[in-house]
Order: structure tokens, then sequence, then C-alpha cells
């Protein structure tokens, strides 16, 4: 999620009046953002924006818009004015396999100061990383404009071809020597993995700009205090997230004060004037917002709640900002028409039919065999899924094939499901040998295992106890009163299970069905889990003993 | 308390050793003469102490015993004895006197310190070699013995402070030589009766009349019959306890499956491994969307695809693309079929209602609530578990509304945060709209996030329903809420291996 950073007083500056903490936290909800911290001494605010889809928020320009919107102090759609202008960037054929899409327009009128840069590269950086999905999908570009001779050119160059000194490096470099040696190029090489060709922009005297999506070059692509005239391009592989970025920027810098100015973009077959100020629709359904918010709305009431959700309605059509894409269906309307009616403004009504609650027949078989346990004196314990091959499988001394590993775990404790729980009774008696023996425990859960081609979830009980006289017939007879309080009829044979003592191990059968297995722990096994003491185990198949019961 | 009530009370031990103590105080005579074992001497003169009976004193004692060279000096005289005894009248050198007293050379040194301190014997050199000539108090000391032999004669161990001048000497004498005497600091136990203790053993502990234990055979005989019982001190502390019970964070999820249950909610369960299709797909999240991220949930290395049902994925594959004739415009990209069928471990509890949605069991009016186990990478510490429990739910009814939404949020607060302060704030969650967050004020906690909940899009419940329904989705951050109520500051805690936590929880 997105955290923006700015001072109160450019917050209160842009929206034109003096704000509490208290009310830029209620400001922040109405943009689904949390304020994250105020610090007095340098005036900086943080608040968290929750919601991926709406971009334009990720500046102070948008957030102040968004009060200004709520203060009544601004109604719909801003304005933003774009005036016209002879810039030209020129799209060559090549660039449309890599990276097809550019808008850019150029912003002047205002010196940058350097708490200017900051919010502009923050805008830039929150638009590239989150929305422009790590700038493969939008990157964006802002130059120093005086430098550069126009028309600029978009193409696509091979690798070796072009030198030119990227941005924080003092010599030129190749195109493949950038993304093999600086430090973008080698974060960001994976957007143009498979192109033998990458995206270059220079202008009418062959001075490179940029090579998008990677870095800029030293020569042009650093903005300095002072500045008042910049150059901002967007490239991307989705027209749709390009312009939407490009009309952000805009109408943040346009609400900075800054004049805005078209580039024409000439495409090998079309051309467009950018940024390119797209008011998507959607049609007004009155019925709708009843039916989901349960408000008798009348047509004044809702058309000042879109003026002040920033929509213009135009008879029954309501218009969306430039700077949004985020309107898939009528009810995102609805709920800005609701945010700016205020949640806790809309009445509470109780569910009134009557349902009855339930549960699984399973649960109460558990529920039970944890009784008996507790009863018996068995302490119950409950341990996470998450596991690894080494606690189910090395330390068990035992082979196993069925036991689901994760492919992108971030630590080796927490690589694998749980495949039986008796490990992680061992894992917890191990952490417990300074206190008072015998030690009993138990867990039921679920376990998930490999099975027949596919992944079966199981729920199991486990039961162990350990102290110097431990053996077999204290856990047999433990056995045997579960499944005579179950009334379960079954058989014991003889287990060959290297967890075990080889003739002192058992699986119980109900049915021709195994459902469970039970005997003295290894020693070897009790060593690996650094205990000292012998230790008995049983562990049940709830869910295949359950198809008896149910 | 009265003396009559505490004579009650006292307990056959103390009945034992309190009248011992008119004649005896140390520990070890009460010992010997009660035939009671030290613990129960010990636990005795401790209850009597507690009543304020007697006055226990400790006197530190430094205790003399015989060591190993002094058993053995005991046997065969002490070794400056043995030296004289060789020595007689002649004049030897030490060589002589080693080979014909059998001494080693650190007994003869000994004995040529001691004996020159006693102005026994004379030293000299003769050629390189020394020797001893003796003097005449050597023949007294031969005569009439050694003040050190003396002491090695007495009964051990014995208390230093007790010895006469000529044995404090010989004590002096040997303390320093190797392996003769132990001396150790004891602490000897010493009890006195207060003005309360010399009182009742005036009156008489002993009650014929007072039965301590009630056996079988005084039920069988009835011979408790005209017979008092010893009275207990019932306000005394006794030994812990503890016993066997549910895990605490397991008891309260029973305590929220009641909960549910008692409101008319259905459970739903669902596999821990689950498809990107169930997990995420048909909460219609887009395939591009940042929780989506390889970083953001666990895959399954083996196996990676999973079955899914192909006209529901049609479906859901429509509704991502074009909207699914739900008047959304979708998301307007190539929607991967491939994808949708990666195993992963199931990330949030939505997945669950997103089946419930699609089953044919479902049934409507219906309200339903999951315990969900759910699983994302993260770093683990105190606030964040990689493994962690979701309760999430619908309720699928015609006509249901924002109202309706509020009003089961109001519940929850009621039953989870026990108030009816809430605040419910806008939310973002990809597959509901409108979304809220839900803020309870708790009586002690103050103001708490409780969970987050929305009305489903319509993008999403008609492929999975069939049809267009107003549902209304909810979740309560459990686990943040079972650690305010189980006292734990640190989320690892609620899956915690120590015994004695557990055996430590209370149950309320």
């Amino acid at each position: 999620m997105p955290t923006i950073t700015f001072s109160l007083k450019d917050l209160q500056n842009l929206v034109g009046k003096k704000l509490s903490i208290e009310e830029v936290e209620t400001y922040a909800h109405y943009g689904k953002g949390d304020l994250e911290s105020y610090t007095q001494e340098t005036d900086e605010i943080k608040i968290d924006f929750g919601d991926t889809n709406l971009p334009y928020l990720w500046s102070v320009e948008g957030f102040a818009r968004l009060v200004r919107l709520i203060l009544g102090k601004q109604k719909g759609i801003p304005v933003l004015q774009v005036n016209k202008s002879d810039y030209t960037i020129q799209v060559d054929s090549s660039v449309l396999k890599v990276r097809p899409f550019i808008d850019a327009f150029v912003a002047k009128g205002r010196s940058v100061d350097d708490y200017m840069i900051k919010q502009i590269v923050q805008l830039q950086e929150k638009l590239c990383d989150n929305y422009g999905r790590r700038r493969q999908k939008v990157a964006i570009g802002v130059y120093q404009c005086h430098k550069i001779n126009f028309p600029v050119h978009y193409t696509a160059t091979s690798p070796e071809s072009v030198k030119f000194t990227p941005l924080d490096f003092k010599k030129e470099m190749t195109q493949q020597e950038i993304l093999e040696d600086h430090p973008k190029g080698k974060e960001f090489s994976w957007i143009l993995e498979g192109h033998t060709k990458y995206p270059l922009l220079l202008d009418h005297e062959h001075t490179v700009l940029s090579f998008p999506p990677i870095i800029n070059s030293e020569e042009t692509g650093r903005v300095k205090e002072g500045d008042s005239e910049l150059f901002i391009e967007v490239t991307g592989i989705d027209d749709g997230a390009v312009h939407l970025a490009a009309n952000i920027m805009a109408q943040a810098l346009f609400e900075r004060g800054f004049s805005i100015y078209e580039v024409v973009i000439a495409y090998p077959t079309k051309e467009i004037h950018t940024p390119l100020l797209f008011n998507d629709t959607i049609k007004m359904d009155s019925n709708q917002v009843r039916s989901v918010l349960g408000l008798e709305l009348s047509s004044a009431e809702t058309k000042k709640l879109l003026a002040k959700a920033g929509y213009n309605l135009k008879g029954d059509t309501v218009i969306i900002p430039p700077y949004r894409k985020d309107i898939l269906h009528f009810v995102d309307v609805i709920e800005d028409i609701a945010i700016m009616y205020d949640y806790n403004k809309i009445p509470t009504k109780p569910l009134e039919n009557y349902t009855i609650g339930s549960t699984f027949p399973l649960i109460k078989i558990i529920d039970r065999c944890r009784e008996l346990l507790i009863g018996l004196g068995y302490q119950e314990m409950m341990s996470p899924i998450l596991t690894n091959v080494h606690t189910m499988n090395r330390k068990m001394i035992r082979e196993d094939s069925k036991t689901l590993e994760i492919l992108n775990y971030m630590s080796e404790t927490y690589s694998a499901v749980r495949s039986w729980l008796i490990p992680l009774l061992l894992d917890t008696l191990s952490k417990n040998k300074h206190r008072d023996y015998p030690q009993k425990i138990f867990e039921q859960g679920l376990i998930s295992l490999k099975n027949k081609g596919g992944i079966a979830d199981q729920e199991r009980l486990a039961v162990i106890t350990i102290h110097e006289t431990a053996n077999y017939t204290e856990m047999r007879q433990l056995l045997d009163y579960i499944m005579k309080m179950l009334k379960l009829e079954y058989t014991i044979e003889e287990l060959e299970h290297p967890s075990f003592i080889r003739g002192r191990s058992g699986k119980v059968i109900v049915k021709d069905k195994e459902v469970a297995l039970l005997g003295e722990i290894h020693p070897q096994v009790i060593r690996n889990f650094n205990l000292e003491l012998p230790a008995v185990a049983c562990e049940l198949n709830i869910s295949e003993l359950s198809k008896e019961l149910i | 308390m009265e003396k009559k009530k505490i004579i009650e009370q006292l307990h056959p031990l103390e009945r034992k050793v309190l009248p011992l103590l008119d004649k005896f105080t140390f520990l070890e005579e009460l010992i010997s003469h009660s035939g009671l074992k030290d613990v129960e001497v010990m636990r005795a003169l401790q209850w009597l102490e507690n009543k304020k009976i007697i006055q226990l004193r400790e006197n530190p004692k430094n205790m003399v015993s015989l060591d190993k060279n002094g058993l053995e000096y005991l046997k065969k005289g002490l070794p400056e004895k043995r030296f004289l005894d060789v020595l007689k009248d002649h004049t030897l050198t030490l060589g002589q006197l080693s080979q014909k007293s059998g001494l080693s050379t650190e007994e003869l040194n000994a004995c040529l310190g001691s004996l020159r301190k006693k102005a026994a014997i004379l030293i000299t050199k003769e050629k390189n070699e020394l020797v001893v000539k003796p003097l005449p108090p050597a023949s007294k000391l031969r005569e009439k013995g050694f003040l050190e032999e003396k002491l090695l004669h007495k009964t051990f161990p014995l208390e230093a402070d007790s010895l006469l001048p000529e044995e404090k000497y010989a004590l002096d004498m040997l303390k320093d030589r190797k392996g003769i005497l132990k001396i150790e600091l004891k602490k000897s136990r010493q009890a006195e009766l207060t003005a309360l203790g010399k009182e009742l053993i005036r009156q008489g502990v002993q009650m014929g009349n007072v039965i301590d234990r009630l056996t079988p055979q005084m039920l069988r005989d009835e011979s408790w019959k005209g017979k008092s019982f010893r009275h207990y001190d019932v306000s005394i502390n006794v030994p812990q306890i503890t016993g066997a019970k549910k895990q605490l964070y397991r008891r309260y999820l029973d305590d929220v499956r009641s909960k549910f249950l008692s409101l008319g909610f259905m459970e739903m369960s669902g596999p821990l491994v689950e498809t990107d299709f169930w997990d995420m797909d048909a909460l219609f999240m887009p395939q591009f969307h940042s929780a989506r991220d390889i970083h953001s949930a666990y895959y399954i290395k083996e196996p990676s695809y999973g079955e899914v049902d192909n006209a529901l994925l049609k479906k859901v594959k429509a509704a991502h693309e074009n909207g699914f004739a739900t008047g959304s415009k979708g998301w307007q990209y190539s929607f991967d079929s491939k994808q949708t069928r990666r195993l992963l471990l199931r990330t949030q509890g939505t997945a669950l209602s997103a089946r419930m949605l699609a089953s044919e069991s479902l049934k409507i009016p219906g309200k339903y609530f999951a315990i969900a186990r759910c699983f994302r990478p993260d770093v683990v510490d105190a606030t964040h578990a990689v493994d962690f429990n979701q309760v999430e739910g619908i309720v699928v009814e015609e006509g249901l509304d924002f109202r309706h939404l509020k009003g089961l949020l109001q519940l929850f607060a009621e039953e989870f945060a026990e108030t009816d302060q809430i605040k419910i704030t806008p939310a973002y969650f990809p597959f509901t709209e409108p979304s809220a967050e839900l803020h309870a004020k708790h009586p002690e906690l103050g103001w708490i996030e409780l969970g987050g909940s929305g009305i489903f899009r319509p993008e999403l419940v008609k492929p999975l329903l069939g049809k267009h329904m107003s549902v209304l989705a909810w979740g309560i951050g459990i686990d943040r809420l079972a650690m305010f109520k189980l006292g734990l500051n640190d989320i690892r805690q609620l899956f915690s291996q120590d015994l004695n936590l557990l055996r430590e929880a209370k149950v309320l």
C-alpha cells in the first residue's frame, strides 16, 4: 500500500484552508487512507492509501483535490487546461514491438524548489512502482525541457549501438552495459528480457534523453532546483495505463500552478495529442443506488453527492474524471456516493431472516476425542501447519514423498506443509525438557499431503507421552479406550515404520481401512529431538475413522 | 487464636516434637529423641514456628572432624611420635630417619617443623646432609605424649569453640597440615519455646480422643463416634497442582464457533491448498493485481497445478475480461486459464465464501462463517505470522443493502468487542463494493480495528451463483482479537510450545 509524505503547510496551501491534524485524518478515510504519522517539528504528514486502484491520491496535490471536493471548494471534475504546442515525439515502428505506448507533456511557469522536486519524484515513483507494476506497465521520465531539441524520437535500437552517460554515472555506456552494470539496469532488466532491441528516447540532435523504462541520461534527465520548464514522458505496454499516469501527473502539476502544454505523438499510422483527457462515462442508475445503499436520494441530492465525489452528471450520464480508471461497474460510483454521504450517517438495519446455525458432524467427533484426552490428563497443543521436511521426515528417520513442499518459501523453518502431527509433538517435548515429567500432550488438527496425483487434507489426532517407563501398553490402553468410547471395532496389525521401535508398533484397522498407528518412538528419533526419555505415541486419522461414524 | 484451637489443629508430628522441646533444643537431639526422620522434625518445627509456638535459630559453628590422614594417624600414631621413636637419643641423618621410620618426605618435613618449634630437636648440616639430634624436650614428649595426638583421640565431630585451651593449641598446630583435620562451618538449628509454646506444653498437647486420619477400619467399627477430628488450618497454603486442559487459543476458537452457531450461521470448510482460481480469480481479483505477486502467496512445488471446473472457469474468465454481462466492463485483459490452476496455500478465508456461493448446498436466505487457517509469506515476528486464522463469512439474501451490512457489523461489535460504539470507515477490498472497515470501542482496549466487510461485486456473484444477488461479506481479524482477550503480546504465543504457559493459562 503506497505511503505518501508531505507537509501540512503545503496541504493547507493547496486546499486553501487551515486544517487540524484530526481533520486530515478524517479526510484520509474518505480516500481509504490511514494517517500514519504527523511530526510536528518537521510538519511532516504520512498517509497510507489502501486502494491500489486510486493512484491519483498518491500525491499531495491529489489528496488536496479530494479535500477541496469534500469541503465544497471544488465541485465535479476539476479543470485541466492544456495549451496547444508544436512539441512532437516521432514514434519509430521499431519500438512498437518492445514498449509501444508513449504520452508526454511540458509543464512551464513555476520554478521548482527542493520540496517540489521531492513531491514530483514521489508521485512518479509510486505510479511506476505500484500502479506501473515495477515500471513494466508504466514508467515515467522527467527532464529539463530547455536542453531538448524537438522533435524527440522514440525508437528501439540494438543494445550495443548507442552510448550515453546514464544518471549518477560519469562514463558513457551502451544499453547492454547499463543492464549489466548500472544498479537500475540490474534492478529492471527483467522487463526487457527476450527483446533484441531496447527502447531509446533521443532528441533531434541525437542527444539521448533516456533508456525507458530503465534510466534517464545524466545530460537532460536530472531536474535541478530553479528549473521552470519540465518535459515529462510516460511509456508503457498498456495504452490506458499510460494515458492515466500522464493525466495524473499533468493534473497534479497543473494544480501546483504550472501551465501544461501538449505534446503531439506521431505514431507511424496515427497522431494523438497528449495528455489525452478521455472522459469515460457510465449510465446513472438511481434504482441501483437505492437497492445497494438503502437510501432514498432525490436527484438533486444525488447530483450534489456525485459532484462532491468529483464526477460530472450530464442528463443521466455520469462523467468520470480523466485521472480515474477504476470505475468498472456502477457499484464503484455508488461507493463514492456512499462515502460522500458518510457511511456513519447511513441507517443501520438488523438482519431479519431466521436461520439455523450448524456445523459439520466431524466437528462433534473431533470435540469428543479432545474431551476424552483431556480427561486422561493430556494437555492440548496447537501448532503451525507450516513446518519443514527436516522435522517431518529426516528427524523421524523416514523416507517420504507425500509431504507438500513450498516452492517460494522465505524461511526454511516454514517450507513445507505438515503431513503428520507426531513430529510436532516431539518438537514441543524438546522445548520442555526442564519441566516436570511425565509429560502428556496431544494435538488435533489438519494435515495435508499428496494423494493419488492430487492433494488431500485430513483431520488428525496425535497423542504422545514421555517418561521413564513410557511403553506400548500405555498407548494401547489409551487407544482401546478412545475406540471403545467411539463404539468402533478394530484390529491391530504389526507395523513396520522407521520412526518406531520394530516389534513395538502397530497399525489400527477398521473395516480393512488403516485409521491409526501407534508405537514406541525409535531411540534414534528420540535423540534427534534431543530428548532423553522413552516416548510412546499414536496418531489417528479422524477423517478416515469418521466415515464409519457419520 | 485460642490456645484450645491451636492444640486441636496440631499435626501428629507437631504433637510428637513439641513436648520434647521442654528438654531439648537442638535439631539433632530432637531427631534422636523423637524417633522421627529429620525432614519430619524439620517440617514440624517450621509449622510450630509459623504458629509462633517456637522460635527457630540457626547457629553457625565450626565443626571439626578427622580427615583421611587423621584417621590413619589415629591408628599408627602421629608422624612426629614415630619420628622420635626412631630417633631415640641417637644422632641420625635425615636419610637414616626416613628409611627407619617409613615416613614420606612430606611427613618428614612436617615433623622437622613441628619438633623444631617445640625445641625437641637440633638440625645441623654435615657433608651436604641434614643431621638430626634430639634435645631434652624430646624424651619428655616421648613419655607424656603429644597434645596433638590426644586431640585425635577425642570423639568427632566436635565443635571448635568448645575445646579446652590445650586442645585449641593442638588444633592450631594440626589444622594447616595436609589431610589431618576437616573444619567445616555448619549451621545447627535450635528451637526455643515462646511464651505461648511453654503455655501449650503446660496445658498438654496430647489429646487421646482426637482422630488424625479417618480410616476404613474406623468407618467399619464406628470407632470415630464420640471423638473429634484434628482441626486443620484450612487457610494454609498447599502445594500447587495443574491439570490438562484445552489449548488456550483453540478454546478461544471453540468459543467463536459456538458464538456463530448461536447467531444462526452455518460453518463452511475448504482445502488448505487452493487453486489461484478459488483463492483470487473467483473473487474478481485481476491476475495482474499486486496482491498476486509471487511474494504474496506460498505456491506448492509439486503438484503445481490443480483442477478447476471448466464451466465455472469460463464464466469467471468472462467476468475478468468483459464483465460477464453484469453491466461491468471487466478488467479488460486476457485471462490466463493455466495460471488459474496453480496450487497455493490459501491466503484468505474469502476463498471459502466463493466456494459456498458456487455450491449446490447454498441456502438462501443463509448466513455462513468459516474459521480458516490462511498462509502468507512474511518475516515472522511478534506481530506477523505466516500461518494465521481468519474468520470470514457471507450473508446471502434477497434485498440486502448497506444498512444490513451496518446492522451485521453492529452485531459483531456487540458480540466480539462487547460494545455498541462503532465507527465505519471506507476501505478497499478487491472483491467488495462498497467496502467498509469496522472499528469498535472496546471497554478496556479503546478503539480497535475489528474487521473488514462489504457487498460482493456483481462480477463475483453472478458467475458463481448464476444470478445477481446482494451478498454481504465480512471478515474478522480473529488472531489479534484473541491476543487481546488472552492477554498475549506476541502472536507466536497463540501456537505456544511452552507447557508452562499452557498450564498457567486461565480459562476465563
